[in-house]
């Protein structure tokens, strides 16, 4: 009845789940120790090795504590907020691929080649930007639902900082999709084969997509919705028990995902360079199947490798930089950022009008 | 994407990654009757997806609390969504939310929220009013029931039908070369509605500063 | 076709000319961009008939005299802004960007082959008013004027694209020339969906061009509007609308004549006695104005309903004397309101600011008695052959006299109140001194004032 792909689909599908959750829960840990190590700090390290059980302790601690709803405040938007929260920042990983592709052997010369991928659709970055887009709502709804002027505060700051910084991001977005032609983010990754990364055409593209995915994600510099000095914890005031922590945990895995994205869609995802000798020494030493897999295996790990790296990125620029001011903020978006992103889409759209038939010819 | 799992573990055997699933499902030669098992699938997606639709859209008229109206609009919006992903238009369903409910219905949203409009005081209505609406809303509902019944609706033919016409690719080529020109005057009328957005909204000298 | 273009690439370089310090070179600058438009209008005059961009739009002489009455209008109105930009927080640059972007979408409707290009005409005409008829937003008349418009139209904008939703699915095409292949072959099985959705299309039109049932929004609008955008609405949307109501049965659903003629001839003689009565109550002269151009949606509507070869000369003509008359009205309430409103800014519209225009300034009194007389039908000006003609349609018709017998005695109540404003003017004493009109407006009346006379005297110069 089951196929073995449908089988394989779904263990990856359930693996890149726990693992997107286990990520997120080591995150905080994470960002815990950087912010000690930039301090000058020691950080967590008295629950077990290292501190290394210091999540699950505060994960134990969240969800023994009072769970508590105010009188005044809308009850069902108020627990639907984080989560909204929480299903808008897992749905998003749903497009992503984490890795090349695996082989399976299901009959005689029957290969089934099943992508690292839980699915692909022909829209992938469109569905990314949508589900992005509808992150907003779980921020909102709580921050109404709370019945409270701060919270109130940090849900409008959480609109309009989102809307107005999605614009910038969807047209860096598209400088890419025009070099790519393609919606799909498995034809995007696998076009850039090898070291042929996106970075390399699209610097500016990157930076406004790294800016954005800030304030997409409330991250500081950009975290003016839950800025503590003026609202208290903006959205989150009212919150208590796991239904803060799903906010807080939401948070972390927006970073999870955006870091997955920015280095899926600039910096070749699975890619790297000399991959193909790799494959290639592999698939001799170890068997077409076993070899290919080993491949896909450690072009996954080096895929991770990249996110760890910018979820660093992410908690050392929160380290470091000051919060913005909300002027500023709305300044730098609509007339920094969205300019700069036309001027991309135009250079970009100049340079494959006439650069591009210019090297081609010139490679001849 | 219910489309690619539904497919799944019925007719494939293989799977490679640069090609996308769907350019191999419908080649001419594969008439839609062979999906029968999909079919009455997408059949009781549709009734689910319209009752809801028309679920939330009702409540979005009836809800007291205008918060509670922009979320049941929402809501319809994704069950919109929905029939279009059953119409195999992947790309006008993701716009749909991307547009109406990831950056309008935020918006609105945002305005009801400012306007604290938590207080449900009804706007006082003449019984003569609510009579005529009620008749005329009445009429136009008559009327469409009786003409949707006797309607003859437009069939496609399985042998020639591209159920590709919804990619993003094709709604492409059409939209920019048979309906380039619509295509760029749209773009005429956004600017009329940002100017005069930007002009009826500024402030001026002497205005009021909040 | 080319006006098109044009227009919309003009709009832009407007909004960037507001960029420069000085203000004055915009009202030139607009005015040169709509005569250019004018002139790139009969570029293809002489050619055959045909469709473009795709079949898209649609070009032959009936639509290009349309845009003519339509840039004219809008020529003539942009000439009365003259003083707009001298309130210094005032933005004119954006208003002239915005009158002429709307340009665009009234000859998108007028030359539409397509119910995509309807749609986005008719938006782009109606967002652009929504937005003129608010900017006086100090004023809180024209607040509310903007908002009901707004608020109003949106709604009948919804309706015609339920409408032309509704005639996709009937026929699968939104092309009218595939439209009027469905109608022609399948005369015995036409889809019931083909009948509402052309009623809601027409419903949704009739709004836009304040027929009876749908007209309630056009007192408040044209008396809150300022009033060079109540000369702009009164003229170019009115001309845009007919041309696309004409356009749109003339094109496709001629084969169903019988289907439609009862509802339009009913919702016509609703807009005649609506309109004509009205205006007779009323004692604010930009309201009488609105009910007066209730009423000559009334007539335009007539001679749609009759539908005969005679038809869109008709239209045309009856559009142009309007439009004329209608302008110089405007253009002499501008320049005695605006005198008026100085010393006090109350009822600077209504009749009593005529008073003793005669012995004032005869030249604004003659200005104003022609276009009275021409709005009335009397003869020897445009008015008269224009109604002349449109009455011409129905007696070809035959079966319609009734609508006739009736269109006259409105016409007669017409008279009366069009009367009211010529006795004002030369009857009654009011206040004395001599009324200084700047030389713009001046130039404006008598071209306009001209032109009603000239076609009143050789109504066939414009065949």
């Amino acid at each position: 009845m089951l196929e073995a792909g449908f089988i394989i689909k779904s263990l990856i599908i359930l693996a890149l789940f726990g693992l997107t959750l286990l990520i997120a829960t080591y995150s905080t840990y994470a960002e815990r120790k950087v912010a000690a190590f930039l301090q000058d700090r020691l950080g967590p390290n008295r629950a077990g090795p290292w501190g290394l059980l210091q999540p699950i302790a505060d994960a134990g601690k969240m969800f023994f504590k009072e769970d508590f709803i105010p009188s005044q405040a809308s009850k069902w938007l108020f627990i639907a907020g984080p989560c909204l929260s929480m299903l808008t920042a897992l749905m998003a990983t749903a497009v992503v691929p984490f890795g090349d592709s695996v082989k399976y052997t299901t009959g005689p010369n029957q290969i089934l080649t099943v992508p690292v991928q839980p699915i692909d659709v022909n829209i992938g970055v469109l569905y990314i930007f949508g589900v992005v887009s509808l992150g907003v709502y779980g921020l909102m709804i709580g921050g109404w639902a709370s019945n409270n002027k701060f919270s109130l505060l940090g849900a409008i700051r959480a609109a309009s900082q989102n809307i107005s910084y999605e614009i910038p991001m969807g047209l860096s977005m598209i400088a890419i999709l025009m070099m790519t032609g393609s919606l799909s983010m498995g034809e995007i990754v696998s076009q850039q084969h090898g070291g042929n990364w996106n970075i390399f055409y699209q610097p500016l593209g990157f930076i406004i997509f790294i800016t954005c995915a800030f304030a997409e994600c409330n991250r500081t510099p950009f975290d003016l919705p839950e800025c503590e000095t003026e609202l208290i914890g903006g959205y989150h005031t009212e919150y208590s028990s796991m239904k803060l922590g799903f906010y807080l945990f939401s948070e972390y895995i927006n970073m999870f995902v955006s870091s997955a994205v920015i280095s899926n869609l600039f910096f070749g995802g699975y890619n790297y360079p000399f991959m193909d000798s790799v494959h290639q020494f592999l698939t001799n030493n170890l068997g077409a199947i076993a070899g290919h897999n080993v491949a896909t295996l450690i072009g996954t790990v080096v895929l991770f490798g990249k996110i760890f790296f910018f979820i660093f990125f992410f908690m050392w620029v929160r380290w470091t930089l000051p919060r913005f001011r909300y002027d500023q903020l709305m300044n730098l978006g609509w007339k920094g950022l969205i300019p700069l992103a036309m001027l991309n889409i135009v250079l970009t759209g100049g340079a494959i009008l006439f650069l591009k038939p210019l090297i081609t010819a010139l490679l001849k | 994407m219910v489309y690619d799992i539904l497919y799944f573990n019925k007719h494939h055997t293989s799977y490679t990654i640069h090609h996308t699933p769907y350019t191999t499902h419908h080649t001419p030669h594969t008439p839609y009757i062979i999906h029968q098992d999909f079919k009455t699938m997408a059949d009781k997606l549709f009734y689910f997806l319209s009752f809801l639709a028309l679920l939330s859209a009702m409540m979005v008229v009836t809800a007291k609390n205008p918060i509670h109206s922009v979320l049941y609009l929402i809501l319809t919006f994704f069950c919109l969504s929905g029939h279009y992903v059953l119409l195999n238009a992947q790309f006008v369903a993701v716009v749909n939310i991307i547009v109406y409910a990831g950056a309008i219905m935020v918006l609105f949203l945002f305005v009801i929220m400012f306007l604290n409009l938590k207080q449900d005081d009804e706007e006082a209505k003449t019984n003569l009013t609510k009579i005529a609406a009620t008749i005329v809303g009445g009429t136009l509902g008559v009327i469409l029931v009786a003409v949707f019944r006797k309607a003859q609706l437009g069939t496609y033919n399985p042998y020639s039908f591209n159920s590709q016409v919804g990619m993003v690719e094709n709604l492409g080529e059409v939209l920019y070369n048979d309906y380039l020109l619509p295509f760029e005057l749209a773009s005429v009328l956004f600017l009329i509605a940002m100017v005069g957005a930007v002009m009826l909204a500024k402030r001026e000298v002497g205005d009021r500063h909040f | 076709m080319l006006s098109i273009i044009l227009l919309s690439i003009f709009g832009i370089v407007v909004l960037f000319l507001g960029f420069q310090k000085s203000k004055n070179i915009l009202l030139p600058a607009t005015l040169l961009c709509i005569a250019i438009a004018f002139a790139a209008n009969f570029v293809h005059w002489n050619d055959a008939p045909g469709l473009y961009f795709k079949e898209m739009l649609f070009e032959n002489r009936l639509t290009m005299s349309f845009s003519a009455i339509v840039l004219l209008s809008a020529f003539l109105v942009v000439a009365l802004t003259r003083g707009f930009a001298d309130d210094e927080a005032a933005q004119p640059a954006e208003y002239y960007a915005i009158i002429l972007f709307s340009l665009v979408g009234a000859i998108m409707m007028i030359g539409f082959d397509n119910l995509i290009m309807l749609f986005l005409g008719v938006e782009i005409l109606s967002v652009s008013m929504y937005v003129l008829t608010g900017s006086d937003k100090r004023n809180l008349r024209s607040n509310e004027a903007a908002l009901k418009y707004f608020l109003m139209g949106a709604f009948a904008t919804g309706i015609m694209l339920f409408g032309i939703a509704l005639l996709y699915g009937a026929t699968g095409s939104f092309n009218l020339t595939d439209i009027r292949g469905y109608v022609g072959t399948n005369s015995f099985s036409i889809s019931t969906l083909l009948y509402v959705g052309l009623l809601l299309v027409l419903i949704g039109m009739l709004f836009k061009v304040s027929a009876a049932p749908f007209h309630f929004w056009t007192p408040d609008v044209y008396d809150g509007a300022p009033t060079v955008f109540t000369a702009f609405m009164s003229t170019i949307v009115k001309t845009a609308g007919f041309a696309a109501i004409y356009r749109l049965l003339s094109g496709s659903f001629e084969g169903i004549y019988n289907f439609w003629w009862f509802t339009l001839a009913a919702i016509t003689i609703l807009t005649l006695v609506v309109g004509n009565i009205t205006a007779v109550y009323q004692q604010s002269f930009k309201r009488m104005m609105a009910y007066s151009s209730i009423s000559h949606a009334g007539y335009l509507l007539l001679s749609l309903t009759a539908m005969t070869a005679q038809t869109p000369d008709a239209i045309v003509f009856y559009s142009l004397a309007y439009s004329l008359a209608t302008v110089s009205a405007f253009g002499v309430l501008m320049a005695v309101a605006r005198e008026k409103s100085v010393q006090s800014h109350e009822n600077a519209e209504d009749f009593e600011a005529f008073n003793g225009l005669g012995k004032r300034n005869p030249l604004l009194a003659f200005v104003l008695t022609v276009s009275m007389l021409s709005l009335a039908g009397i003869p020897l000006t445009a008015g008269f052959w224009g109604k002349f003609f449109i009455f011409g349609t129905i007696v070809e018709r035959g079966n319609l006299i009734w609508m006739l017998i009736v269109a006259i005695l409105m016409s007669a109540v017409g008279i009366y109140y069009y009367f009211k404003v010529i006795i004002a003017t030369y009857m009654k004493d009011g206040e004395t001194g001599a009324l200084r009109v700047p030389p713009f407006y001046r130039i404006v009346l008598i071209v306009s004032t001209t032109l009603t006379l000239l076609f009143g005297l050789i109504p066939k110069l414009l065949s």
